[in-house]
């Protein structure tokens, strides 16, 4: 086991919790138990997919996203907004009306993912040309899908795409930009993030692979999503003349940046969805889509629009954004600076390490002892899967059984059975 | 029955003992494989996938592993009556067989040529039978073996060692 602690964007409220498991069923990684009627989640499977907090109906698993106050403790406040963002809204609400309302919660700036987008496209393309020899390549963007390679796939680790994500970028560019033209220090200029999911919130506060720039925050939609619609009324009356760059949103959608990446000589593929992720992601270690010069990958239904901290329907949000591409005019942005950035190698981020999770033992004969333990076990349980004695599956049990983790005893059903014997 | 053996000279004997020694596996995995079953082919190769990142086999041999083994649980499939995949695992090697109830195939060393192939419409409508299976078989195992003639189950096996 590594000595590593992993930062987790996502909360256990105890006294929430009533052990139903129902986390436990939808956790991608089998990273939950319930012991003793309460839900814990190892930090070592753990990719924050933020499934357990759709699941959970009893708000006992909670995101942890920053105070909105700690705005405040910078002078100059910067707000980069996900593209996601923009799909929350009924289509009587402007894309410009909902940014305002972003600069009006207390920023002096707002910028937003889709300025970038279009650079992102081109770096990515030139990054494939580049690599030709690791096929396919494997978009970085998503946290929990790099968590999830990480964890289940560190075979496919050289595959990611190894440059930062837009807001990484942005965080890099803005802060530069700012302090020269406003003349502050680093210290002074506050960079937040307003994000659609748990993934998200965990890439701010421990940065690593694509995330290599810090920011200062990080807020989700849903938080903020009230206090917005207020603001939104106001400013609909008094509208500020504001930049948007609505052909950048195609960010948010997987199937919509694939189709961008896709030309003639780079054939791209859009995946969304954690379980189609983790299919997809088991043929590409077999070797079977190697016909793919790039992979888009999006834990969430859609793309980020499918985040479990936005508000909106994943696939109403897609179809507001589809139209905002379609009817809107983005404002011209200068990239030269960023493609000579990039062309220095500056984006490039140091290959990430695995966090192997499925190994039984570092020894083989060891790990072949444990799994024949395991087997024993297995043939000992009901082979319902039901959950109910807190691990995910009867195979789970038996594993956590042979690691020290549960007693045979767990199983309810086996004790019912032996009950009922004993009473016979 | 004709043989076929593709073994590294020198390794004969040493090899051909792995697969007729009669020793008992460490951890054994049997699987099904129903004819033109592609809805569920593929199923086994990736259980055995699994047990192995288990075991911490290096991903790049568990990557041949991988296509080897899904390469010929779809042959299973897609040309023969159904049978089923053995999988022995030791704590240097994968031993895995597949055995089916035939038809056999009748000429073994025209279907190691890459491209050559007898599937019909069913199986190409699903994208398979593009004469590859056998040839990525070897080339990504340590040794093969296949015994077949027309009319008469097949048996494909091959190993591949941890390191």
């Amino acid at each position: 086991m590594s000595d590593v602690t992993y930062f987790h964007a996502i909360q256990i409220l105890q006294d929430n919790c009533t052990g139903c498991t129902a986390c436990v069923r939808v956790c991608p990684t089998e990273a939950i138990r319930v012991r003793d009627r309460k839900a814990s989640i190892d930090p070592n499977r753990c990719i924050d997919c933020g499934n357990c907090v759709t699941a959970c109906q009893f708000h006992a698993i909670i995101p942890s996203s920053d105070p909105l106050d700690i705005i405040h403790k910078f002078k100059y406040k910067v707000a980069i907004i996900s593209s996601s963002f923009f799909g929350q809204f009924t289509e009587d609400i402007s894309y410009a009306a909902a940014k305002q309302a972003i600069l009006e919660l207390g920023f002096d700036e707002v910028a937003e993912e889709a300025m970038v987008t279009g650079f992102m496209i081109g770096m990515i393309r030139d990054y494939i040309r580049a690599n030709r020899e690791k096929r396919p390549i494997l978009s970085s963007n998503c946290p929990a899908v790099v968590r999830m390679i990480q964890v289940k796939f560190p075979a496919l680790l050289p595959n990611l795409f190894h440059q930062e994500a837009p807001m990484s970028i942005l965080t890099r560019y803005l802060r530069e930009k700012i302090s020269e033209q406003q003349e502050l220090s680093d210290r002074e200029i506050g960079i937040f993030l307003i994000v659609p999911c748990v993934a998200h919130v965990t890439a701010v506060h421990q940065p690593e692979g694509a995330y290599k720039h810090l920011q200062d925050g990080a807020f989700s939609t849903g938080m903020i999503y009230g206090k917005v619609r207020e603001i939104i009324k106001r400013v609909q009356n008094n509208p500020k003349e504001i930049d948007t760059y609505p052909q950048g949103l195609t960010w948010a959608l997987s199937g919509v940046q694939a189709e961008l990446v896709d030309c003639e000589d780079i054939r791209a593929l859009s995946v969304n969805g954690v379980e189609n992720v983790m299919d997809i992601l088991s043929r590409v270690e077999d070797h079977y889509l190697d016909q793919y010069d790039y992979v888009v990958l999006r834990s969430c239904t859609n793309g980020c629009v499918g985040g479990c901290l936005n508000v909106e329907n994943p696939f109403v949000a897609m179809s507001r954004i589809k139209k905002m591409i379609k009817e809107g005019e983005s404002k011209d942005i200068n990239v030269d600076d960023l493609a000579e950035l990039y062309h220095e190698g500056e984006f490039a981020v140091v290959p990430l390490a695995p966090r192997p999770i499925m190994e039984l033992d570092k020894d083989i004969k060891n790990a072949i002892k444990k799994m024949k333990q395991i087997n024993e076990f297995l043939t000992m349980l009901p082979g319902l899967n039901c959950s109910a004695c807190g691990s995910p599956t009867c195979y789970a049990l038996a594993e956590d059984i042979v690691l020290g983790k549960a007693t045979i005893d767990d199983c309810v059903v086996l004790l019912k059975r032996h009950s009922k014997e004993d009473e016979d | 029955m004709a043989d076929y053996w593709n073994i590294a000279p020198g390794m004969e004997s040493a090899l051909k003992e792995c697969f007729t020694r009669d020793v008992e596996a460490d951890v054994t995995l049997e699987f099904s494989i129903p004819e033109k079953d592609f809805n569920n082919a593929g199923k086994g190769s990736s259980e055995v996938k699994n047990l192995l990142k288990r075991l911490g086999v290096d991903s790049e041999v568990l990557r041949r592993i991988a296509v080897a083994s899904y390469e010929a649980e779809i042959n299973v499939a897609a040309h023969s009556i159904g049978g089923k995949m053995t999988s022995l695992i030791y704590d240097d090697r994968i031993h895995i067989k597949f055995e089916d109830k035939g038809p056999g195939i009748a000429d073994i060393k025209q279907a190691m040529v890459p491209g050559f192939s007898t599937a019909d419409d069913l199986v190409r409508e699903f994208g398979f039978g593009a004469g590859l299976g056998l040839p990525n078989i070897e080339k990504n195992s340590d040794a093969l073996h296949i015994s077949s003639e027309a009319g008469h189950p097949t048996l494909v096996e091959f190993l591949i060692f941890f390191t």
